[in-house]
């Protein structure tokens, strides 16, 4: 989603250039990669790991399945789809930012998982793959880092094989007042401190609170994902609404 | 989210199990790829198993077909060990089975014929001898525990059954009370008229 008008976009809190986001956002992401798991989950205390698991249990991914793991970063998802779509199947990394691929890689190698991932550097704006050649497509906490997210999603939208179905967990917005000054005062006070304390990086942890905040509420990345083609669109929150799990199709 | 955890939990298990006996793969390799859907009616809950020749997955909140989909209440379950009780619960409306049977029966005679040599897998820790004693010291306690167990049932049982015979119910007490009161009421209104006549 473009905000305020073509040429400007938000990074965090702050008023960007539009073209200075992908730079931008790939500092961050540089300078988190390497503690990027431990990171999440000390952040998460371990939860962000339930949230994937729902996340695969919807994907309906099977064997000969070609899936594309969107912001993969260190490549939970794919782990679990390269061993879900078997010999036949083939599971992409895709990321647009290197660091994260060569932890991913790395990571996964370790897993003893190589025969069926691609590892290919991309822009979720122009996905470098042919018309409906992809049978599932998540993007697990990456949306929002994304400068356009209606052209992204048109792209998504694109690639999709009809019957296919695009995933997208993200932060999302809490209607439970209580958890949502609990996690408001979490996000500010004590995750910084966590990102200084462990990756010695409290600037890039602030971006996060702050992206999160700029992120469409539920109701609103339902309408880009219908407003960019997708059919039975639905999201399901998870924590009260801090992280939900949306689903779209193409027909 | 507590599905996530149960299912998550769930597939420890199971892959726990699939490391400790190797013929359970032998046993489900008709399973391989194929999806086992299970929605348990009184609980809302659906859940679905995903083996892929080396692990199996467990999801939770599961929507999406699957090759076998097996609708039951949480009590049939037990039953569901049994592969040959399968026909027999569907016949008696206790199971609802869409898709391949055979996919079913597959799980249910792999976990039923499971008979993990916990005494060689715990050698590696205990030694053989200590851990043939403890396996079999175990085998003995839970033979134990199972004979206690079915005296306590066999006792329970027996004694509601004396007590049925004796007992009665705190309903049929209150209405022999009311009986006993109007008859009382009754003698006593008779006796009036009775006394009434001799004077």
């Amino acid at each position: 989603m473009k905000e305020e008008n073509h040429d400007t976009t938000h990074f965090g809190y702050k008023t960007i250039e539009s073209n200075q986001k992908e730079s931008l956002v790939a500092d961050v992401f540089h300078s988190v990669a390497a503690k990027y798991d431990i990171m999440n989950d000390f952040m998460s205390f371990g939860i962000h790991r339930l949230w994937k698991r729902q996340t695969i249990a919807c994907s309906g991914v099977r064997k000969g399945h070609r899936v594309l793991d969107l912001a993969g970063g260190t490549g939970d998802l794919t782990a679990k789809f390269s061993q879900l779509v078997g010999d036949t199947g083939q599971v992409i990394l895709g990321d647009i930012n290197d660091s994260m691929l060569k932890v991913g890689r790395e990571k996964l190698r370790d897993l003893g998982l190589v025969s069926n991932i691609e590892y290919v550097q991309m822009n979720a704006q122009a996905l470098p793959f042919p018309d409906n050649s992809i049978d599932v497509i998540t993007i697990a906490f990456g949306l929002r880092n994304v400068t356009d997210k209606d052209e992204a999603l048109r792209s998504m939208y694109r690639v999709l094989k009809p019957g296919g179905r695009l995933l997208v967990l993200e932060f999302s917005k809490t209607d439970n007042e209580a958890l949502s000054k609990l996690y408001d005062f979490y996000s500010f006070n004590i995750l910084p401190t966590m990102g200084k304390l462990v990756a010695n990086d409290s600037e890039s942890y602030r971006y996060l609170a702050e992206s999160i905040r700029m992120h469409p509420d539920q109701e609103t990345l339902k309408s880009m994902m219908e407003d960019a083609g997708f059919e039975q669109t639905s999201y399901q929150n998870f924590t009260g609404g801090i992280v939900a799990l949306h689903r779209g199709f193409k027909y | 989210m507590w599905i996530s955890v149960l299912t998550a939990i769930a597939e420890q298990v199971v892959n726990r199990l699939l490391a400790l006996e190797p013929t359970l793969k032998d046993d489900l390799q008709n399973a391989e790829h194929r999806v086992l859907a299970l929605t348990l009616t009184d609980l809302n809950v659906s859940c679905a198993f995903h083996y892929n020749g080396d692990h199996c997955f467990v999801y939770g909140n599961y929507h999406d077909k699957a090759d076998c989909h097996i609708t039951t209440s949480l009590a049939t379950v037990p039953e569901l060990k049994d592969p040959s009780q399968l026909t027999r619960l569907i016949r008696a409306n206790k199971l609802d089975l869409e898709g391949d049977i055979h996919l079913a029966q597959a799980y249910s005679k792999a976990f039923s014929n499971l008979q993990i040599d916990w005494a060689e897998h715990l050698s590696g820790y205990l030694g053989d001898a200590g851990a043939q004693q403890l396996v079999t010291s175990l085998s003995g306690s839970k033979a134990q525990a199972q004979k206690h167990c079915d005296t306590f049932q066999h006792v329970f049982a027996q004694l509601c059954q004396d007590e049925l015979n004796v007992s009665i119910h705190p309903l049929e007490l209150q209405q022999y009370k009311s009986q006993t009161r109007a008859l009382s009421q009754q003698l006593a209104a008779l006796e009036q008229r009775i006394n009434a006549l001799i004077d």
